[in-house]
């Protein structure tokens, strides 16, 4: 009994939250335009659910935000591996990495839109654009890791090159490697969004954008719903991944 | 089997860690090398494994000169936790030594179990390093180091970061497993008892720069007890005549 | 040697458009783009693009940080309204800070305010999460002395709770802060017609691709600086103590 206690206040505490919004939206008290309750937002959402206009939208932001990740993991995890093998690849381009990583990934959609036009590659290439830093540098430091002494008993082994990346490096640089995909699988949900928004592409982005502009707030309370929780399930999936694959780690 | 020709190694002008080590392993001889700290013991087995260079003289081994790492010189290293592969599960690390082999994956688990068996480690096969106590990863790496069916086995002071009685235990399978086996084992230890109890020769290092200070031929009766044979005068006749050369 | 391959890549650029293999209308030149930026800091429109972004970057800083350091302070104060908090925490955190681009148009239209409050919601988390665990760590024993001493909440958070816990906020700040300059300029691609990221988007609909990718340098130059001048006060900070 006692260990659903917490789990079951929070769930008070947050259904609290709602219904003072409710009241407060009721009375005045915040702008009803702006604020519309809950019950309105949720019920619209369901009406997206119901009628099914949310699944293209919604599925076509998915496929670019994984589509623009998973490239950005392939070439980061790649270009990592091969960056980090000698002191003189990493002098050369582990700065330029580094300079880039604080650029905002939604600076390059101007030029990219100029260059590729509005499309889906497009907002495909952005989004991994955004994505590969924080993976390649994860993958640099991951695969620079390894303990001396495991790379001795590679040698003592015999393994060739290809096998002691395959099984001593890899396994070993991927706690890093999962801290950089952490890192951007929300950058990438921020730039698919992003990018819907400026280029006008069907998607979640664009149906709040066009909610917006037709005062439809509940409409845009129902996106913000959606796009919360496709965070929140996102993250919970790597989460998820990176438990199993990372199993071994010390607790 | 392995010999140590006028064995030197220096790192740099100044510092020299061995002078003109030499001697003979010879086929299924348990030799012990045992020294003060920083005699250069652990230098000297890495350098009989292709681990550092050699500055002077030769490491051979069945006649030839040991030019770098090879899997027949199989080293056992002190420090278990970061020999092992902390995301394989201890059949997974064996299993290393046998793909390092070329074993097809179909003869792996027929290989892995008798040695599994004989440390004690089949109901722990599914486990990973972290979850296992020192004593155990320790025969995790022995076994490993058994399956890449070495001709020689090289171990660094390989209990020295267990408990005395975890020691004791392993010094007694390592023990029955070299002389049911055969095996020539290269033993290094800073433990004179560990040293004369195990060895069927004892060679004592001084250090300063390194070099051999005296070779004892231990003749004790096998197999040996941690009781018995520590009290066995003439066990005590060897401690006394090496205890002096590890004295700094 | 870092720089190699930066200018490898320019020089690259400039001969592939020269001989017309890099269309011009979208790539332009490093010769002329350098131009291009040359020329809008002198005229002030950089300097200027880059005060506005700034300026609402600094106000969502503020903002999160009062309001974080605040609500942080009492959940780590708390152990209970943390626990009764933390599903509600949970859900609102994953919210992509974009999505609320369409709420603070409808609310602040085109204004300072509108990213400043995107911005705002983005920056308030790592301080909030900061903070509370600062908080929560700092040394019991210091509690009990202020219980002792009869201090009010008020004063038990002020003289004792937030002066412990400042190395571990001031982490979570320099974190923030990065993240206020990336999400305004976000906002401002995306529909704020102010600042560095509308400047971009500006040249980009007047097909000055040139001006373009000088605002696209420079909003690179810009941020890396501010990392790094951040990085540099943090260590700085931490040297201190």
């Amino acid at each position: 009994m006692k260990k659903f206690f917490w789990p079951l206040a929070s769930l008070a505490f947050f259904a609290a939250t709602l219904i003072a919004w409710k009241l407060a939206a009721d009375a005045r008290l915040i702008n009803p335009l702006w604020f519309p309750g809950p019950d309105r937002a949720f019920a619209k959402l369901w009406e997206w659910i119901a009628t099914g206009a949310l699944w293209e939208p919604l599925g076509k932001t998915v496929w670019r935000m994984f589509a623009g990740w998973l490239a950005a993991c392939v070439v980061g995890v790649a270009l990592g591996a091969a960056i980090a093998s000698s002191s003189i690849t990493r002098k050369l381009f582990q700065p330029s990495a580094e300079f880039l990583r604080p650029l905002p990934a939604s600076a390059v959609l101007p030029p990219a839109i100029l260059i590729l036009g509005l499309s889906d590659a497009m907002i495909v290439f952005v989004v991994a654009f955004g994505c590969v830093w924080p993976i390649l540098l994860g993958a640099i430091h991951g695969f620079r890791a390894l303990d001396p002494r495991l790379l001795e008993v590679s040698k003592l082994l015999n393994f060739s090159s290809r096998a002691r990346v395959l099984k001593f490096q890899l396994p070993s640089a991927l706690p890093d490697i999962f801290a950089g995909m952490r890192v951007s699988i929300a950058i990438a949900l921020i730039v698919t969004v992003a990018s819907e928004m400026l280029s006008s592409q069907p998607g979640v982005g664009y149906l709040m954008l066009v909610a917006a502009r037709a005062f439809r707030s509940a409409d845009i309370f129902a996106g913000i719903i959606v796009l919360g929780f496709l965070g929140f399930a996102t993250n919970a999936l790597l989460h998820k991944l990176e438990d199993r694959l990372l199993r071994w780690r010390v607790p | 089997m392995l010999e140590a020709q006028r064995l030197s190694v220096s790192f740099g002008a100044q510092r020299h860690v061995l002078r003109d080590i030499d001697f003979t392993v010879a086929e299924h001889e348990f030799v012990c090398l045992v020294g003060p700290s920083g005699c250069g013991k652990t230098t000297l087995l890495r350098a009989l494994a292709g681990l550092t260079p050699i500055s002077n003289g030769a490491a051979r081994f069945k006649g030839e000169p040991v030019l770098g790492p090879q899997t027949q010189l199989a080293i056992v290293f002190q420090d278990y936790g970061r020999a092992l592969l902390p995301w394989r599960t201890v059949a997974g690390n064996i299993a290393l030594a046998l793909e390092a082999r070329g074993i097809p994956a179909a003869e792996h688990a027929h290989r892995i179990l008798p040695l599994l068996k004989k440390f004690n480690l089949a109901d722990h096969a599914a486990k990973f390093p972290a979850q296992l106590s020192g004593g155990m990863q320790q025969r995790v790496q022995i076994a490993r180091c058994l399956a890449q069916e070495p001709e020689v086995l090289l171990m660094d002071e390989p209990f020295g970061s267990l408990d005395a009685i975890t020691r004791q235990e392993l010094q007694d399978e390592v023990a029955r497993l070299a002389k049911d086996e055969r095996r020539t084992v290269v033993f290094v230890t800073h433990d004179l008892e560990e040293a004369i109890y195990l060895g069927d020769r004892v060679i004592a290092l001084a250090a300063n720069p390194g070099r051999i200070a005296e070779i004892v031929d231990v003749e004790l009766p096998r197999p040996r007890q941690q009781l018995g044979t520590r009290e066995d005068p003439r066990f005590l006749q060897y401690r006394h005549r090496l205890y002096k050369h590890l004295a700094h | 040697m870092g720089s190699v391959v930066p200018l490898s890549v320019l020089a690259l650029w400039e001969i592939l458009s020269r001989i017309g293999l890099l269309s011009e209308d979208g790539f332009s030149r490093p010769t002329a783009f350098l131009a291009a930026g040359a020329k809008a800091l002198a005229d002030g429109t950089l300097l200027e693009q880059t005060a506005q972004t700034f300026s609402a970057a600094a106000q969502a800083l503020l903002m999160s940080s009062i309001l974080g350091i605040g609500i942080g302070a009492i959940l780590g104060l708390f152990r209970p309204l943390e626990r009764a908090a933390q599903l509600t925490v949970d859900a609102l955190r994953p919210i992509p800070s974009v999505a609320l681009i369409p709420l603070s148009l409808l609310i602040f239209g085109f204004s300072r305010n509108m990213s400043a409050a995107v911005a705002a919601f983005a920056c308030f988390w790592p301080i909030l999460i900061v903070t509370t665990s600062a908080v929560r760590g700092i040394d019991p024993r210091l509690t009990e002395v202020g219980r002792m001493l009869g201090f009010s909440l008020l004063h038990r958070i002020l003289k004792l709770a937030l002066p412990a816990a400042i190395p571990g906020i001031m982490v979570g700040i320099r974190v923030a802060a990065g993240i206020a300059i990336v999400v305004t300029v976000t906002t401002e691609i995306v529909s704020n017609p102010r600042g560095l990221g509308h400047g971009m988007n500006l040249a980009a609909q007047s097909l000055q691709a040139d001006l373009m990718w000088a605002t696209l340098l420079w909003v690179g130059v810009v941020g890396w600086l501010v990392n790094w001048g951040l990085e540099r006060l943090e260590r700085r900070w931490l040297y201190l103590r």
